[in-house]
């Protein structure tokens, strides 16, 4: 089984995607190691409770301006993680920094640049949706530009007269608009997101997407948990993937996707022979006279030097999609 | 300090309507207790003396005769029973808002903002005592309006300075268990904190009624913090020693400086 394991998990996986022929996640690197300070920077990081390990050395660094996905199964660590980066958690060992703020001991300087949503707003429902924002708003010390927050309003589809309404009779989705207001409303250089679609409709999820767009150009960074591996896909630079407290994938989205086989279908004019011994990488899924069903991982390259000298009359490449690296990485660690 | 401000602004807000209702009803309770003293005929109070079961007697002491008073019914709001019971709880529910809002979440959003966890504390503790102020004040208030008011012309007052040493001793034993409860709040469940501060309290309570009636008791009497409540004393025109004061004050300094440690050291989690 391969994986990034911690303290090694960078250097593996250039190693893992140069092989590959990604190029664009080593640059990706490249812009990490500059002078440039990472909007987050975790080293080392361990949460134990008792004899379970939520997080074990958790070494990560996010670069300014990129959005970067925070995929696991449940209970993978994903929302320690973000609570330890947040201080509402105290590491067992290790170090995190925002914008070079130790998270500990530099704390408010550290918290002063982030929009947090959390998984669950635990919000009080005797109070209104304005009330909330003003008073997050004020503990944030941070400025609110009332075009930028009614700007949300309307981008989100939350109108006065909602926000003037008791929390209590709000639904699920508009709790959840709520919340994505209350972390950009201060427009902060970086937000941590725990699963922000969650609760959200279709039409809602896609007006955040665009808000996530706008956030990225303007240079701001995001930091988001999701399950939803086609939203991760859609809007995120890179993903780094937890199991069971691990980090185990960290790679730009498209090396990640060439981790995982393409699907190819070769189509011939007339009935071929099924050659004895494929290149590495290439492996039968089906075979029938005139049609092959195949997963490629890596370079087409030899495949093709193997159809050149075959009567092929079409071929079908369908994209390795993040969902099937993301999900041989479940199933390698449930087996 | 904005931050720190619109927190307990929030808090006072959210708790405004039960700190209200709560005051009003205890100053309700003090006239109440004027126009029952008012009603009594003065020859009529060794009569009612009388009437206490021995164990009461018994308890009361030598303050039987002073409680038994105009002045002392309508001082009875300060010590009876209920409304003792009724102001602790009162104090518990505030002094445990910090295990709430771990529980509900909404720690996380504040505390996931430039402010630092000991304001949670601080908040608390400021909650606690501005509702301690108000509810000893209005009862206060409910006393001086009802005296004013109701009591006849020949009936003998207490005395601004038992009065004030009344409340000022329920205070202080409010504060003392606001701080074991905050103490309870930073490292446990709401419901954990409360029903253990409550069956403390109820232990405490006990343990003084017993050593008052049972001398063998009395070695251990000194552990209750009720020991320091002494409002029978203050009755019979006893000033309230500075030791009792600074007893109840000792406690309710540690439970809040216990309650800042386990804060700034527990983890925020629901």
């Amino acid at each position: 089984m391969s994986k990034c394991r911690a303290g090694e998990a960078d250097s593996f996986c250039v190693a893992r995607l140069h092989k590959l022929g990604a190029t664009d996640f080593r640059s990706e690197r490249v812009r990490t190691t500059d002078a440039q300070t990472p909007a987050i920077s975790i080293r080392g990081l361990t949460k134990q409770y008792g004899s379970l390990t939520a997080l074990k050395d958790l070494n990560l660094e996010v670069v300014q301006g990129e959005v970067l996905g925070f995929l696991g199964l449940n209970g993978a660590g994903k929302t320690t993680a973000i609570r330890l980066l947040l201080d509402l958690l105290r590491p067992t060992s290790g170090k995190a920094f925002i914008f070079g703020h130790d998270c500990w001991t530099e704390g408010l300087a550290a918290r002063a640049r982030v929009g947090y949503l959390p998984g669950e707003l635990g919000l009080y429902p005797d109070l209104t949706g304005f009330e909330v924002l003003d008073f997050l708003a004020g503990i944030s010390r941070q400025a609110v530009d009332k075009r930028r927050r009614q700007e949300l309003f309307d981008r989100l589809e939350l109108p006065h007269s909602d926000l003037r309404r008791k929390l209590r009779q709000y639904s699920t989705g508009m709790k959840r608009k709520l919340g994505l207001i209350q972390a950009f409303q201060a427009d902060p250089p970086l937000l941590i997101l725990d699963e922000p679609t969650e609760g959200l409709d279709p039409l809602m999820q896609e007006s955040f997407y665009v808000l996530l767009q706008d956030a990225k150009q303007k240079g701001r960074t995001v930091f988001m948990s999701s399950h939803v591996l086609s939203e991760v896909e859609r809007v995120c630079d890179r993903i780094a993937l937890l199991r069971k407290g691990e980090l185990v994938l960290l790679s730009s989205m498209e090396a990640s996707r060439q981790l995982a086989p393409r699907r190819i279908r070769v189509f011939f004019k007339q009935d071929v022979r099924v050659p004895p011994d494929l290149p590495p990488g290439h492996e039968f899924v089906e075979t029938f006279p005139q049609t092959w069903h195949l997963n490629v991982v890596g370079p087409l390259g030899p495949l093709l030097a193997v159809l050149a000298r075959l009567p092929v009359k079409d071929l079908e490449v369908q994209e390795a999609r993040l969902e099937d690296v993301v999900l041989k990485y479940y199933r390698e660690g449930a087996s | 300090m904005t931050g720190p401000i619109l927190l307990l602004s929030l808090s006072l807000k959210r708790a405004r309507t039960l700190l209200v209702a709560t005051g009003l009803l205890l100053a309700a309770f003090q006239v109440l207790l004027v126009l029952i003293a008012s009603s009594i005929h003065p020859s009529k109070f060794e009569d009612l003396a009388a009437l206490l079961p021995p164990f009461v007697r018994a308890l009361l002491g030598p303050a039987v005769a002073s409680v038994m008073s105009f002045g002392g019914i309508v001082c009875l709001g300060y010590f009876d029973l209920a409304i003792v019971a009724a102001l602790l709880a009162l104090i518990i529910a505030l002094a445990t808002l910090p295990a709430s809002e771990v529980e509900t979440g909404f720690a996380d959003l504040i505390l996931a903002r430039p402010l630092r966890r000991h304001w949670i504390i601080t908040r608390t503790i400021a909650l606690v005592l501005i509702s301690t102020l108000m509810m000893v004040a209005l009862m206060m208030a409910g006393t001086w309006v009802g005296l004013a008011m109701l009591a006849p012309d020949d009936a003998q007052w207490p005395s601004p300075m038992m009065i004030g040493s009344l409340a000022l001793n329920l205070g202080m034993l409010m504060l003392c268990w606001s701080s074991v409860a905050l103490a309870l709040a930073a490292a446990c469940r709401r419901s954990v904190a409360s029903a253990t501060t409550g069956l403390l309290a109820l232990a405490a309570l006990l343990l003084d009624l017993t050593a008052r009636l049972w001398p063998a008791a009395e070695p251990f009497a000194w552990l209750s913090p009720f020991r320091y409540f002494i409002p029978f004393d203050l009755v019979m025109g006893t000033a309230l020693p500075v030791e009792n004061i600074l007893v109840l004050w000792a406690i309710a300094m540690s439970g809040f400086t216990v309650a800042y440690l386990l804060f700034s050291q527990r983890d925020i989690s629901h």
